[in-house]
């Protein structure tokens, strides 16, 4: 198993895994996107809103603005001993809207959300909420919990999260006529024409979609692409909540406990007796 | 689905080389990767699971194995093998990041 890392950017991460199986690959992606968690807002009291929206799209749009989530010093509500509806100080962060537009136009923007944990604020703070007319007033109370994104995808940590086979592009020297038509139809740029022939010059970005292969005269196509299925190019794009490093290694650790759990039931099973249905 | 509720498993049907039982708190997350690790076996000679309905998490395993070894062992080292790549990935993982910040 290898593991490199191509690109990381502060917020989305490249890599490529040689020796895993599709199955565990896929797994990885399925725990990142619905069991990796992150905070999001849940419920919201209303004080006061005039503003046009209702308050049910108010409070919508609230809970979709991703948060910095501090994993380590929260529970998940579900895990927290309080069993409190709105949750203790332990499994929720209070965020505040007080805001009134008086002689303008307002836009209520995510920076105007306070929070009572300087850790938990939105990622960025000009995400528009609502406007506000001269007059209107929004006031409430956010309560802000840890989810998973199984329940709502406001919980989910990433906003991408896919991965696709190692490319490998062949070409057939003998059979190629050097007549360039499948250089024109590559959507991403893999082949270039030369005078000793047509040459693969950016392999890594094939996407595998055979627009080549159809454009080749020959019969058999003179050009064969195909995808490594034990190699896979990841792409993960965090929202912001969490640093993608630490998704990756926390899906890894929910992996584990996945794994570690059954394997308490196995235990069940072995002490059970013999029974047909 | 449940995914990530607690385990809870029923037992519907064992022998020594044959096991079906009913399985609350996962899905297609754990059990797809778990079948393809259990088939690799070559003493299994059937292994699958089965979701009776999208919205419901009641999921049936049937695992049956060959002479020599019993459903339970087969299981036990098909979850040690994923808990083992599951490590080797984290380590791979951790070792590219090192790399990475050199």
């Amino acid at each position: 198993m290898d593991l490199r890392i191509l690109e990381k950017n502060e917020n989305s991460m490249r890599f490529v895994v040689t020796g895993i199986s599709t199955p565990l690959a896929n797994t990885l992606r399925r725990i990142i996107l619905a069991e990796v968690p992150c905070m999001a807002i849940d419920d919201v009291i209303m004080i006061e809103n005039s503003s046009v929206l209702h308050d049910e799209i108010l409070a919508l749009r609230l809970g979709l603005i991703p948060l910095k989530t501090d994993l380590d010093g929260y529970n998940l509500p579900e895990e927290c001993t309080c069993n409190s509806e709105l949750g203790c100080n332990l499994c929720r962060v209070v965020l505040t809207l007080d805001v009134e537009a008086v002689d303008e136009t307002r836009t209520v923007y995510s920076e105007d959300l306070v929070s009572e944990d300087p850790n938990i604020v939105p990622v960025s703070s000009k995400i528009p909420i609502v406007k506000l007319a001269p007059g209107q007033k929004v006031r409430l109370e956010a309560y802000a919990k840890l989810g998973r994104g199984v329940a709502h995808a406001k919980w989910q940590p990433v906003s991408a999260c896919a991965y696709r086979y190692v490319p490998t592009v062949e070409i057939d020297k003998d059979v190629c006529d050097n007549c360039g038509d499948c250089v024109d139809v590559c959507p991403v740029g893999v082949l270039e024409k030369t005078e000793d022939g047509v040459k693969v010059v950016n392999e890594f970005e094939c996407t595998l979609c055979e627009d080549c292969v159809d454009a080749c005269k020959k019969n058999p196509a003179a050009i064969k692409v195909s995808g490594n299925r034990e190699a896979f190019v990841f792409y993960i794009e965090s929202t912001g909540a969490l640093p993608v490093e630490r998704i990756i290694t926390e899906a890894l650790e929910i992996y584990k406990s996945k794994f570690k759990e059954f394997a308490n039931q196995i235990a069940v099973i072995r002490n059970g007796s013999e029974k047909t249905d | 689905m449940n995914e990530g509720r607690k385990m809870q498993l029923k037992v519907l049907k064992k022998t020594s080389q044959e096991l079906k039982f009913e399985v609350e708190g996962e899905g297609h997350t754990f059990w797809n990767l778990l079948e393809s690790v259990l088939l690799e076996d070559d003493k299994v000679e059937f292994a699958s699971y089965n979701v009776p309905h999208p919205l419901i998490s009641n999921i049936i395993v049937s695992i049956r194995t060959k002479e020599g070894k019993k459903p339970e062992e087969a299981l036990q080292e098909a979850v040690d093998k994923a808990l083992q790549r599951g490590e080797e990935l984290n380590e791979a993982f951790i070792r590219a990041l090192e790399e990475l910040n050199k």
